[in-house]
Parts: structure tokens; C-alpha cells; sequence
């Protein structure tokens, strides 16, 4: 699960300029006729940077995204949680694993990428820098964080490159369970016992910043890069997927009588478009430049689960094996 | 057949499952490698579903649901050996736990294919070739680390050093083992510790590890009739914390 | 704040990160081309990589990552450095027509698995075994064999079959109970009737 927005850095668009311009107007036909691009076709280097750093970050989100639900893994309530509990979060790493294998066929290897990790260098999604207090934190994710990021990866999946098309075809199949599971779990603590939703309606009110947050900026205060759409590389606005969000879920919190902390919550019948109190995006700022509540919490976890296992990763290593970069 | 014979034998079946099932499913999402955190994960979900499987099957002979069955109980109420409810530790020992459990539990399953208790049976053939699966995925890794590195041999000789007695454990004889091989249900836990020493050294013998003397070696029982270590009463307030909130609310 | 995750706590890990050793950059496995064949008589598909140190390591680990769900009744693994890759064709034109004398070569004389890209973007599929004196020779033996006025093929890999592990026939009972992980699917998860009484309930 992912929210991407704008949390990647602006392109320096002038490494074009060393671009052979043939060689673009064949990529760029390539792409208008709807064509995938494939690791061993010729690319623009901003084409590769960019794409790295998207797929990489998107790779982060998920594997740090399986901790706040990780949270509650060992506390799932009876045996039918448990068990959809644990293969959610399961899924969570295995969508990193496919994610990490499309940006290493653009040829960053895959250890580079946890070590930028690890040392705070690369980014991944805010929403996963809060903590999860109770059981109906992680109820709360599993349907509404996942939704938000099955918005952003139904975009990205008709993007133009193969591989990272294919790995989202696959991880939104798989979503469709975390979103089913996840709105299971919230009907049955919504129409549950009045601490059930207690418990619901807490996390609701805990999470609807962050969640509003998870697609980036809005577009007016965002940078567009008219060729990374053109590209099919960025596929739909902050603000586009926000509203599209919006408009599928807000009738079904409401539906089961909870409430949405937001008074100026409503749809403009007129545009068609959801008005909303502005998030601060002071905080979302201070969140992901590392000061949130779990930032450290969730970089150490990780460290740790890589120190842990450096000795079974060494210990079979073999000098003499052959590295080239995975094929589709 | 005697019923509290057949049912001494599914609770602790069932409760060896659940609890290892629960233990593994601690590293989902810090495993040592993205695609080896995967493969354990979905081992202990097996486990899981093993272990209803079971409960559902005391569900039938009369227990209560398996919720309240696995949720509700206190420590000295549980049958699964010591063995697997011991903390995760290092990789090395939660390896060579599910190593040492799986060879024996795969046999398990294969025997139990032959039960004369047919639910057993049928459930027994149906889940094996997971289990099949989990020993594949064990024997691959012993082989690989116990022949490895200085590092990797030692710390898996040290786990099977450790783990050793208490795998012993799992076999701990029940006071039903005769009524049971009598009635065809289960050829009892001495022939199934025998198989288990014959398929584990096999593979540890195209290792460098050196397996303890079993004749030497003091089993850690006392798990089957409820004597725990002071790791399973914690394992179970955490696991039921939320389904404890209100037994009877749907979650 | 201190984690809320019993697991993490009982992990005592400290959260600045100091004194994290850096780590090489190509400390890590090497990567295995990964092919799945959902049901018997269908081809094998690629759908992926594992990291592994070889071949059987990479043999389990693709079994949880790519066939958890569904049905599967094998996969296939190859190290990826072992594949023969030819070029990658567009719109019309087919690799199979291209002439091979240029490319480089590779492997000697025994059998080799031949596997297809029939659109661009989607995955290769394992077509069949071939007895060839190299890569290139099976290359050329497939576009001999290939009927001409077939679609266009787009990309060909060739594989030594003695580097490519195949589940075995025995090994099949591993994913006999896979359509039955029906927690892992999402028609598990039908709450509409609870849905309907609630809001019946509060109308």
C-alpha cells in the first residue's frame, strides 16, 4: 500500500539536453502507441532516475507499511483475524519483495535500496509514521489506507514501464483481499458492542489527517512535471486521487453511522469535487522530514531485522556468484 | 475407541500448532530476507489452520468453539509441549525449532493418513503436503547454514544443542499411548520419536552439526499435562488481549 | 514514544540508529527468474525473481512468494544470469525473422527450454524443449520451427535445461491444499447482511 503524491523530488529537467533527440521521439512514439517499455529498451536517464526513485520509495512504503499492522499481529482477535492478519501483512512484504525486483531491473540492485532505508536517505509514505493504538487502528488501516493506496496504484498500473505494471497488476489483486478483510473488520466493530465503536470512531478521528495527508500536497502548491505525465510515469494528480478517495469511501464511513472529524466535510453538487478543512501541511512536512511519532521506531525496526539477518544472508553468499539485473 | 484418549491427542496436537504457529508468526515483517520472511509466514499460518482444523474436530466430539478453545484458556490448561512455546530468539533457533518440529510433524501427519478415526485420517492426507513443504523448506536451510560459515555452523549447533532436549519433549507419552495403538488411531508418540531421530539425522548428517546423544539427553516434558515455562502464560495474555476485551462481541 | 508492538519491544532495539554499520553494495544474492504453471497442461509463466544463493534455496522461497493463492501445479526456477536473452522487437516486427549471426553465443551442445514473448509487456512463456549445439543454435532452431505466418514473437529466452528446476511430479502434493487458503481471498470477507440489518436497524 502506498500513497505517493509528491513526496519524490523535482526532475532537473535539463539532463535532456545530452539526450539524443531520435532516440527520445522513438521512446516517446513508443509510449503515445501505448506501448510498455521494457528493461532492455533504450530509456532517457531521467526516465531511469525517476522511476527508480518512484518504484524504490513505493518498495519502502510496503515494507514499512507492514509494521504499524504488524502491531497487532500477535493480538488478532480469534482464529479468523488472526490468520487474515497475518496474510495481510504477509502481503505487505511480499508486494515490497515485487517491488524491489521491478526497480532493480532498472538497475539499482536491491541491498542498495534498503540500505538508503535504513540510513534515512530515501522516503516512503508518511501515513506509516503513526502509530497504531489499538485494534481498530489497525482496522482502520487495512481498509482505508489500503483503499487509498489501491487509488494510487490503479493509476500507476497503467503507467509505461513493464515491469512495474506488472508487479502492480499482481499487488492489486492481492488488495482487493486487504480491502475486503479491512471493511469486514470495520462493519463488525462499527455494529458491534458500543466499546467496539468507541474503539472504531477513536481511531477514525486519529487517522483522518494522516489519511488526508497520504496523497501528497495539493496541486495548486505541488510541482507538476508536464513530461513525467507525458512519460506515464506519474499518472494522476494528488488532488484527483484525493477527491476520487473522497467520493468512494466517505458514504460508506457514514453509512455505518460513525463520524468523519471534519466539519466542512461535503461534496459540491455543482463541481463535483469534495470540499474539506485544508490538513496542515506544516506537519505533514515535519512527519516526513523524521519528526513524526514512529518515524525512529520504524527505521530501527528495520535496521534491526537487517542486522538480525546479515548472518544468514552472509553465511551463503558465494563469492563467485554472478550479479546481473533481473530480466522482466 | 475411548474419547479422552482421541481427545488428549488433538488438544495437543492442536495446541503444539497453535502456539508454534503463533510464535513464528512473530517474525512476519522482520525476517532475515524479504522472500524468506514470506515463506515463514506463510509456515505459521499453516499452523494456524492446522490447529483449527483440530479444534473444530474437538468442536465436534463436544469442546467448545474453537475461539473460546484457544483464546479463553489459561497456561496450565494447554497440552503443546515446552518446546514451542520458548521465545523466537535468533533466526538459528527458530530455525532449528521448525526443523526439529517439522521433521517430526510431517510423520506425524503420514501416520495419522492411516487412522482408524476417519476425520483424522482425511485431514491428515489432506494437510500433509504442506508439511511436506515446511520439511523441504527446513532441510534446505540446515543443510545450507550447518555447512557453511564458522559463524553460521556454530550458532546452529548452539540452537540444536539448546533445542535438542526439548524436542525430545514433543514426545512425552501420553497416559492413553496403549489405548490408542490398540484402536488404531495413532501408533503412539515412541514409534513416531524413533521415525523422527531416523529422518532428522539423515539430513543433519550431511551437515557439520553434531547431534546430541538422545540416550544422554533428559526430555523436557511435562508440556502435555500443563506444566509450562513462564513464557506461555504472557504468550497467551497478548494473544487474547483484544478478543478478552468482550468474549462474546464479534471482532 | 516507545513502540506499541509487543514484538518490537521484546526486540529492545534502540531507535537512533547510531553505530549501523554500512554494508557493501552488492551484499546480497544473486536473483532467480521465477515461472509459475497455474494448472496442469498450461504453459509455465514467468512471473518474477527471488533473491537466493542457488538454485534450491530459490526453489522454496518462489513458492511462497508467487504461488500462495489460487492453484499452481509447478513452478520452474533459473539463475538469471544463465538465460540466453535475444534482442526485444516492436509493433510488427518479429525476432524470429532477425538475423542471429552477430549475437553472441552461448552453452554447448545438449537440450535447452525455449521460452516466448508473444506482446510486448506481458510475461514470457516456456514453449518447449529443444536438442541445440548452443543458445543461439536452439534460437535458430525455434525460428526455423515457428510457423510463418504466425503472430510475431518479440523476444526469446533460451535456457540450459540442466539449469532449470522443475517441480517434480511427487512434489505437487506441496500446493494440494491451495484453493482451500481461502483466508487469503477476499470473497472470505462477506459482511453485507450485518451491513443491511445495521443500517436497517438505525433507519
Amino acid at each position: 500500500m502506498y500513497g505517493g503524491g509528491s513526496i519524490f523530488e523535482t526532475p532537473k529537467t535539463d539532463t535532456l539536453k545530452n539526450e539524443d533527440p531520435v532516440k527520445i521521439a522513438a521512446f516517446e512514439a513508443r509510449i503515445a502507441r501505448g506501448e510498455k517499455i521494457e528493461p532492455n529498451d533504450w530509456m532517457p536517464e531521467l526516465y531511469r532516475k525517476q522511476l527508480i526513485r518512484m518504484i524504490e520509495q513505493h518498495a519502502h512504503s510496503e515494507i514499512i507499511g507492514a509494521l504499524p499492522e504488524g502491531t497487532w499481529i500477535t493480538r488478532a482477535p480469534g482464529f479468523k483475524r488472526k490468520l487474515a492478519l497475518m496474510a495481510k501483512v504477509q502481503d505487505e512484504v511480499g508486494h515490497a519483495q515485487l517491488l524491489y525486483s521491478a526497480a532493480e531491473t532498472l538497475g539499482k540492485p536491491r541491498e542498495a535500496m534498503i540500505e538508503d532505508l535504513i540510513n534515512g536517505k530515501s522516503k516512503y509514505s508518511n501515513v506509516f509514521n503513526y502509530p497504531a493504538f489499538t485494534w481498530a487502528d489497525s482496522c482502520f488501516i487495512s481498509w482505508l489506507v489500503d483503499a487509498g493506496a489501491i487509488v494510487n496504484q490503479l493509476a500507476n498500473a497503467k503507467g509505461s514501464y513493464g515491469p512495474y505494471c506488472r508487479a502492480l497488476d499482481r499487488i492489486c489483486a492481492e488488495e482487493s483481499f486487504h480491502l475486503k478483510y479491512g471493511h469486514h473488520c470495520v462493519i463488525h466493530m462499527a455494529t458491534g458492542t458500543p466499546i467496539q465503536r468507541k474503539m472504531m470512531q477513536e481511531a477514525i478521528n486519529r487517522w483522518w489527517e494522516p489519511m488526508m495527508h497520504f496523497f501528497g500536497p495539493p496541486d495548486k502548491i505541488s510541482v507538476h512535471t508536464e513530461i513525467l505525465m507525458n512519460w506515464k510515469v506519474k499518472m494522476a494528480s494528488n488532488d484527483e486521487c484525493r477527491n476520487q478517495f473522497l467520493d468512494m469511501y466517505v458514504p460508506k464511513i457514514l453509512e455505518l453511522g460513525l463520524t468523519i472529524p471534519d466539519p466542512e466535510l461535503r461534496k459540491d453538487p455543482d463541481t463535483g469535487q469534495w470540499v474539506y478543512t485544508e490538513p496542515d501541511w506544516e506537519v505533514f512536512k515535519k512527519v516526513i522530514n523524521g519528526d513524526g511519532p514512529c518515524n525512529a521506531e520504524r527505521l530501527a525496526v528495520r535496521r534491526t531485522a537487517e542486522e538480525r539477518g546479515r548472518w544468514v544472508r552472509q553465511a551463503l553468499t558465494r563469492p563467485d556468484s554472478i550479479y546481473v539485473m533481473p530480466l522482466a | 475407541m475411548k474419547q479422552e484418549a482421541l481427545k488428549e491427542l488433538l488438544y495437543k496436537m492442536a495446541d503444539d500448532q497453535l502456539i508454534l504457529g503463533h510464535r513464528n508468526s512473530e517474525w512476519t515483517g522482520m525476517g532475515p530476507l524479504l522472500e524468506e520472511d514470506i515463506a515463514f509466514s506463510s509456515m505459521a499460518q499453516d499452523k494456524v489452520g492446522h490447529s483449527l482444523v483440530m479444534y473444530q474436530m474437538l468442536h465436534q466430539l463436544g469442546e467448545n468453539d474453537p475461539d473460546t478453545v484457544a483464546f479463553m484458556r489459561h497456561a496450565d490448561q494447554f497440552h503443546n509441549c515446552q518446546f514451542v512455546e520458548l521465545p523466537i530468539g535468533e533466526y538459528d533457533f527458530s530455525l532449528m525449532r521448525h526443523f526439529l518440529f517439522d521433521h517430526g510433524e510431517l510423520i506425524r501427519f503420514e501416520l495419522l493418513a492411516g487412522s482408524s478415526y476417519e476425520p483424522l485420517s482425511l485431514a491428515a492426507k489432506k494437510l500433509k503436503g504442506e508439511l511436506r513443504y515446511h520439511k523441504m523448506h527446513a532441510d534446505v536451510f540446515i543443510k545450507k547454514l550447518g555447512n557453511a560459515t564458522e559463524e553460521s555452523i556454530t550458532r546452529m549447533q548452539r540452537s540444536l544443542d539448546y533445542a535438542f532436549p526439548f524436542a525430545m519433549g514433543i514426545y512425552e507419552p501420553s497416559p492413553f499411548e496403549e489405548s490408542l495403538i490398540e484402536d488404531g488411531v495413532f501408533k503412539g508418540e515412541n514409534h513416531l520419536k524413533d521415525l523422527w531421530l531416523e529422518s532428522m539425522t539423515k539430513v543433519l548428517n550431511e551437515t557439520e552439526l553434531k547431534i546430541p546423544d538422545p540416550e544422554a539427553v533428559k526430555p523436557v516434558v511435562g508440556g502435555r499435562t500443563g506444566k509450562h515455562t513462564e513464557h506461555l502464560q504472557p504468550l497467551l495474555d497478548e494473544m487474547a488481549e483484544v478478543f478478552r476485551v468482550d468474549p462474546t462481541a464479534e471482532w | 514514544m516507545e513502540s506499541l508492538d509487543p514484538r518490537v519491544q521484546r526486540l529492545n532495539i534502540k531507535q537512533d540508529g547510531k553505530d549501523f554499520p554500512e554494508k557493501p553494495e552488492l551484499d546480497q544474492w544473486i536473483t532467480y527468474e521465477v515461472f509459475v504453471q497455474l494448472v496442469e497442461d498450461k504453459p509455465f509463466r514467468h512471473e518474477g525473481i527471488v533473491h537466493a544463493c542457488d538454485l534450491d534455496m530459490a526453489f522454496i522461497l518462489a513458492k511462497e512468494q508467487f504461488t500462495r493463492r489460487y492453484t499452481c501445479s509447478g513452478i520452474a526456477v533459473v539463475a538469471t544470469h544463465e538465460i540466453w536473452v535475444s534482442p526485444l522487437t516492436e509493433d510488427q516486427e518479429s525476432v524470429l525473422d532477425m538475423d542471429p549471426s552477430d549475437w553472441p553465443d552461448a552453452g554447448k551442445e545438449g537440450n535447452y527450454e525455449v521460452c516466448l514473448l508473444y506482446r510486448r509487456g506481458k510475461q514470457h512463456e516456456h514453449a518447449g524443449q529443444i536438442q541445440a549445439n548452443s543458445s543461439k543454435d536452439a534460437f535458430r532452431m525455434t525460428a526455423e520451427a515457428y510457423p510463418g505466418d504466425a503472430k510475431p514473437i518479440y523476444n526469446v529466452w533460451v535456457i540450459p535445461t540442466d539449469k532449470f528446476r522443475f517441480s517434480t511430479p511427487e512434489e505437487k502434493e506441496i500446493w494440494d491444499t491451495l484453493p482451500e487458503k481461502r483466508f487469503r481471498e477476499a470473497a472470505d470477507y462477506k459482511a453485507g447482511d450485518k451491513l443491511t440489518n445495521f443500517k436497517n436497524a438505525i433507519k
